[in-house]
């Protein structure tokens, strides 16, 4: 029975089918559905699925149940593993023992995310085998085996894939379910050098250990179903790929009608590459091409192996991004390698004909007015950024804020008034602020401000916190508490009472630690605007230590928010001023709810009663008070 | 007039350091708003002409129109501005008891146009602790509970902007000389706006030579008296040469000399020491504590004090002839330094390619002030 | 096997709208219907970010085959089931081609920018009248406002799943439907779902 599913479907469906037992995550896309799943079947399936507070927490929860013998899955996105490195690092020396799978889900083109990592080089970073899924059979099908091959090697197996693998669907087939119990039991007692009842450490002198597992994966790597070849014995143009470029590949090299020319070796096994099999399709040629996405990581891998196999392969002629061929920077779609194999092989192709893409493209140009991304109608973050902003602009000392990562990053643009001046990682934003608030004896007298999310929050702001309050930085930092991750699609943190399996569980409370830590702490609520704005101006001029003020109001996107409008809103056209004087259209151009139309004709706003989700807001803003507020 | 919109009022006045916090500026709309003594622009408005622009004081100010359209007569710089006579005054039997600076008249002319319903509320500066702060009075205790000087600006016309917006149709206004210079302009429809009306019946004028910038202020005050207890400040006549802070626990006193270091530096450019646009004006009397100087200008102010006087609530006398040859020399003086200033940056009629001046004048008057 | 099912294979459908309109909703569900039937279908998609009032699209590969490129390769779209009219403007410039086909929503949702003042928006004449010409068939229909008729305005994308069934352009049988919807969605709201969809077929025959 075909069934389809997303990518991220499948990774949790192999899991499943190979007998995982406890699976940890932090959300982040596109890697946050694989959790989802599992999390949904948790209770049928019994076992164990955890939303930790961050990535480097989900990876240790998820190595415990390995070293205890059960196999167990670690789920994050590109930027989780970095933030997991260190313990990554140290969990490859000391090996596993039930099977451990490491998921890393990357963002080519960073679609959604504030940068373009691969955290493929981790796997050769730390060295432990890496996999690459080419469709979604794959998807399920490796997962399994990579819990196999985990055991075999006695460490844990990284799986790499991509949004449009994690995020794409297609038809998959589904194997049995595995029954029975699983006992955990941590054995210690055994000498140091017994992998399966000696303490699990790391140490330096494990390091070959860690080469000895290493090539042992290699060696089943050489035989592995997970690498393919299709094409001619002797191709024209070797084109060598992986995850979803393979996709690409194959249906550009069948729009080309160059598939008697181009073979494609589609690799699998993608660290350490298995030389032999490199050695057979590297000889076949003098021409290859390398199809990835992100860093050139299997390209020099490549060539690596091929300048070590010279003598007896010959010199090759490599195509990838270092010839430009391949772009270095963007996601990669099916028209990149069109483009590459058309000017390799010297082929001509026309996606359309040039007429009708001028057309298009004119009409497109002039019809079809750009979307840019905003925050929700009715969301906190907007009546949040109005306050901070304007706050800051009273207060006239040139005061900034340090963003960080979630919904709120946008405030970096119009739909958060172009407020956030800085963004990095997680946490980030109270570790700059922390340090920008040190600078007063060099004359820096601008306030400092950052914001961050709950789930944030707990994610990596709080050394941050601790940081400021020690050493006495006088920064505010402004929790945005909206009851969720809600970026990611409004996962649970451990500032609520429910977890990923849907338990209840008990809440930390944000505004507590935060005064247990001896910062000066304020609440609000962000859609009261003038009780906002009053709290932020009078913790700017608190110059004594750190300050917090927690801004809370649920998502736009929560149950809470979702089950019913709070308000229903109208303009009155009479006590509109549009454009005039006294006005200059507040509502429509500088807050920018999507909720609210300019409507060109009366020279007025109206509520849009489709998008409009009646939080009120807009009503506090209008200098006419124009915008009528009536309870639901 | 030429008037522009908020995007210059920023350029030529907030980014110059020139902007004194008046509030003409605030209250028209969401875009300008005042905290501590600050003005701010919330956000870029694309209005080409604006209100704002129109009544700011310190921009494009045709001196020669206003002059012709509030007094019918030219600007001739004359020092203490157009005048139909100055005597001295004091408040009345008629006003009850309060805490006034010197002689209590701009109180007394305060509540008697209200007792009389030439006003029907009064925009007023109080203080909040050491901050001043605008406020709309309403009674004879209202108004009195305003009375004293404040020595730093304050954005009083953004009350007076609320109140036309609420529909305030006869709205007294006391106002230091550039407050006074914006709400000129503003009674003057600068942007012709259809079935106005004059919504100012009576406008008093304060004399003033600087004004102090109200954070630097509390930077100095907050190092030396907790300025959640301050009750009212003083700087007595000469020759004390002192400025005294009242709290809750006492009385403390600081050098003029430090103080005047804390002044707003637009309060160099200002060309007006006796707030020639008023109705009335109202300053010290040199030498006395217990009276004041009182200017009159137009028809109204006539009327109104003479009516004041009358009603018991102003007692007017002569002035004396060296006390209104002091404040004439003093007054232009003022005049002297600020226009050659102005000239010096440009902002003398400056012609329309150059960019935007700050004030206009005819040759003759630009000619008796420089001397 | 006899007739081939589909017209081309594979055959490229691409879902789009806005963040929010239930684009990912309805491709699963009319991917969910294919795979039933039998047939391959390889979905790619774009969200996260995008729910934020951004552009989604839904790429859909149906083919006997199997699996394709999750992405359709510029110009190789054979029909652009739109849920807002300028998003299938904008496709038609990077995936259209002379015998592409377009179903529309006709009801705009303006993009930040527009609501700001900042840009434009077209008419829906300025829209129809290129974009007939530009294509093989063009419809534009009122889901939107027929989906208020019947109190949610998310019902649109169920009445374009309709309409795209009357198209003939896919196997898309109302017994299929019926399934995969019920396995989606509460019981309760099941006959509601059937009339959308209905309503959908009735909407394209009179377009």
């Amino acid at each position: 029975m075909e069934y389809m599913a997303m990518g991220n479907e499948a990774f949790a469906r192999g899991a499943l089918e190979a007998g995982v037992k406890v699976a940890a995550g932090y959300p982040g896309t596109p890697s946050s559905e694989i959790i989802e799943q599992l999390s949904r079947a948790a209770k049928q399936a019994g076992i164990y699925v955890e939303w930790s507070v961050n990535e480097k927490l989900a990876l240790e929860v998820a190595a415990a149940a390995s070293f205890a013998e059960l196999r167990s899955l670690a789920v994050m996105k590109q930027n989780g593993v970095n933030v997991a490195s260190d313990f990554l690092l140290h969990l490859a020396t000391s090996g596993t023992r039930g099977g451990m799978v490491l998921i890393a889900c990357e963002d080519p083109g960073a679609l959604s995310s504030v940068n373009e990592g691969d955290a493929r080089t981790f796997a050769k970073l730390v060295e432990i085998p890496l996999l690459e899924p080419g469709d979604f059979q794959e998807a399920k099908d490796m997962t399994k085996w990579a819990f196999e091959l985990s055991e075999k090697i006695r460490n844990l197996v990284m799986m790499r894939s991509v949004t449009r693998m994690s995020h794409a669907s297609g038809n998959v087939r589904f194997g049995p379910l595995p029954s029975g119990e699983a006992k955990a039991e941590y054995k210690y007692s055994g000498g140091l050098l017994d992998p399966n009842t000696g303490p699990v450490t790391a140490g330096g002198y494990r390091h070959r250990f860690v080469l000895e597992k290493l090539k042992k994966a290699v060696a089943l790597f050489e035989e592995s179903p997970f690498n393919t070849y299709q094409g001619p014995e002797k191709p024209a143009l070797l084109l060598i790929t992986s995850s979803a470029c393979y996709l690409y590949s194959r249906e550009a090299a069948r729009i080309l009608d160059v598939e008697d020319k181009v073979g494609i070796l589609k690799l699998g096994t993608t660290w350490p590459l298995p030389p032999n099999l490199l050695k057979k399709h590297l000889a076949s040629t003098d021409n290859i091409l390398i199809v990835e996405e992100v860093m050139p990581f299997m390209e020099e891998n490549v060539k690596v192996l091929a300048a070590e196999m010279a003598a007896e392969i010959g010199i090759k002629n490599f195509y990838g991004k270092k010839s430009e061929h391949i772009p270095s920077v963007g996601e990669l779609n099916p028209d990149v390698v069109l483009s590459a194999l058309a000017d390799i092989l010297d082929v001509g192709y026309e996606s359309v004909p040039a007429e009708y893409a001028k057309k298009t493209g004119a009409l497109a140009y002039t019809k079809a007015p750009a979307r840019a991304l905003t925050f929700c109608p009715g969301c906190p973050h907007r009546a949040s950024f109005w306050s901070i902003h304007n706050a800051l602009e009273l207060d006239a000392r040139k005061g900034f804020v340090c963003g960080d990562i979630g919904c709120y990053t946008m405030a970096i643009g119009p739909t958060g008034f172009n407020t956030v001046k800085s963004v990095h990682s997680m946490g980030s934003g109270a570790g700059l602020a922390s340090g920008f608030a040190k600078l007063r004896q060099f004359g820096m007298e601008q306030p400092v401000v950052a914001v961050c999310g709950d789930s944030t929050f707990f994610h990596s702001a709080i050394p941050a916190l601790v940081n400021a309050v020690h050493h006495k930085a006088d920064f505010t930092l402004i929790v945005l508490d909206n009851s969720g991750t809600a970026m990611t699609g409004f996962q649970p943190h451990p500032g609520l009472t429910v977890n990923a399996m849907n338990d209840e569980v008990p809440a930390l409370d944000i505004a507590e630690i935060c005064r247990a830590m001896g910062a000066k702490v304020e609440v609000r609520d962000p859609f009261n605007l003038e009780e906002t704005q009053n709290a932020l101006n009078q913790l700017l001029e608190y110059k004594e230590g750190a300050k917090v003020l927690i801004l809370r109001q649920p998502c736009a996107l929560s149950p809470q928010r979702k089950a019913g409008q709070k308000f229903k809103m109208q303009v009155d056209e009479a006590l509109c001023l549009g454009e005039t004087c006294g006005c200059g259209r507040l509502c429509t151009r500088i807050f920018r709810c999507p909720g609210l139309v300019w409507d060109q004709e009366k020279g007025i706003s109206r509520i849009d009663e489709v998008i409009c989700v009646g939080c009120g807001v807009c009503a506090d803003i209008c200098p006419q008070q124009a915008i009528k507020r009536e309870v639901a | 007039m030429r008037i522009f919109g908020s995007n210059e009022l920023k350029e030529d006045v907030l980014a110059k350091g020139l902007c004194i916090g008046c509030g003409a500026c605030i209250n028209l709309c969401p875009y300008f708003r005042s905290y501590k003594g600050k003005t701010a622009s919330l956000f870029p408005c694309t209005v080409e002409k604006g209100r704002c622009f129109a009544y700011c004081p310190k921009v494009e100010v045709d001196l020669e129109a206003l002059s012709e359209q509030t007094f019918g007569r030219p600007y001739d710089g004359n020092p203490l501005g157009t005048y139909r006579a100055i005597k001295t005054a004091r408040a009345g039997k008629a006003v009850g008891a309060g805490q006034f600076q010197a002689g209590g008249t701009v109180s007394a002319l305060m509540c008697f146009a209200l007792s009389q319903g030439i006003v029907d509320a009064a925009v007023l500066t109080g203080r909040e602790e050491l901050l001043p702060v605008p406020r709309l009075a309403r009674t004879a205790e209202e108004v009195l509970s305003c009375a004293a000087s404040k020595y730093t600006a304050a954005p009083t016309l953004s009350a007076l902007n609320e109140a036309i917006k609420a529909g305030g149709e006869r709205l007294g206004v006391v106002a230091t000389p550039c407050q006074t210079l914006a709400a000129a302009l503003l009674r003057q429809n600068p942007m012709n706006e259809e079935n106005f009306r004059d919504p100012i019946s009576l406008l008093v004028g304060l004399f003033c030579t600087w004004s102090l910038d109200y954070r630097a202020f509390e930077a100095y005050v907050a190092g030396r008296v907790d300025i959640h207890k301050v009750r009212k400040v003083d700087i007595p006549p000469p020759p004390a040469e002192v400025l005294e802070i009242y709290t809750d626990n006492g009385r403390i006193t600081v050098p003029l000399d430090e103080v005047r270091t804390l002044t707003n530096d637009t309060c160099g450019y200002c060309l007006d020491m006796t707030a020639e646009f008023s109705d009335l004006s109202v300053g010290v009397l040199e030498g006395r504590t217990d009276k004041n100087t009182l200017i009159i200008r137009s028809k109204r102010g006539e009327e109104v004090a003479s009516a004041a006087e009358k009603a018991g609530y102003l007692v007017l006398e002569e002035m004396p002839t060296e006390s209104l040859e002091h404040l004439r020399w003093a007054a232009g003086n003022k005049k002297k330094r600020a226009l050659a200033r102005i000239q010096e940056a440009g902002r003398l009629n400056t012609a329309e390619e150059a960019g935007r001046a700050m004030v206009r004048m005819n040759a003759d008057a630009i000619a008796a002030i420089l001397g | 096997m006899g007739q081939p099912r589909l017209a081309k294979d594979p055959y490229n459908l691409i879902i789009t709208g806005v963040g929010g309109q239930g684009n990912v909703m309805a491709s699963r569900v009319l991917g969910n219907m294919l795979v039933r039937t039998g047939l391959s279908v390889t979905i790619g998609e774009t969200f996260g970010s995008s729910q934020r009032g951004g552009s989604v699209m839904s790429h859909l590969r149906i083919s006997e085959k199997g699996t394709w490129s999750p992405q359709i390769p510029k110009g190789q779209a054979d029909l652009i089931m739109a849920l807002e009219p300028s998003e299938a403007v904008r496709l038609l410039a990077s995936y259209g081609n002379p015998k592409v086909k377009v179903l529309s929503n006709n009801r705009p949702i303006y993009p930040v920018d527009v609501i700001a003042g900042v840009a434009t928006y077209p008419s829906l004449e300025e829209i129809i009248q290129p974009v007939k010409e530009l294509t093989s068939a063009a419809w534009f229909i009122p889901a939107t406002d027929e989906a208020l008729k019947m109190g949610n305005p998310i019902y649109s994308n169920i009445i374009m799943l309709g309409a795209l069934a009357a198209t003939d352009a896919l196997p898309m049988e109302t017994e299929v439907f019926k399934q995969v919807i019920s396995e989606f969605l509460s019981e309760d709201k099941l006959d509601l779902n059937l009339k959308a969809y209905e309503l959908g077929g009735e909407l394209l025959r009179q377009a």
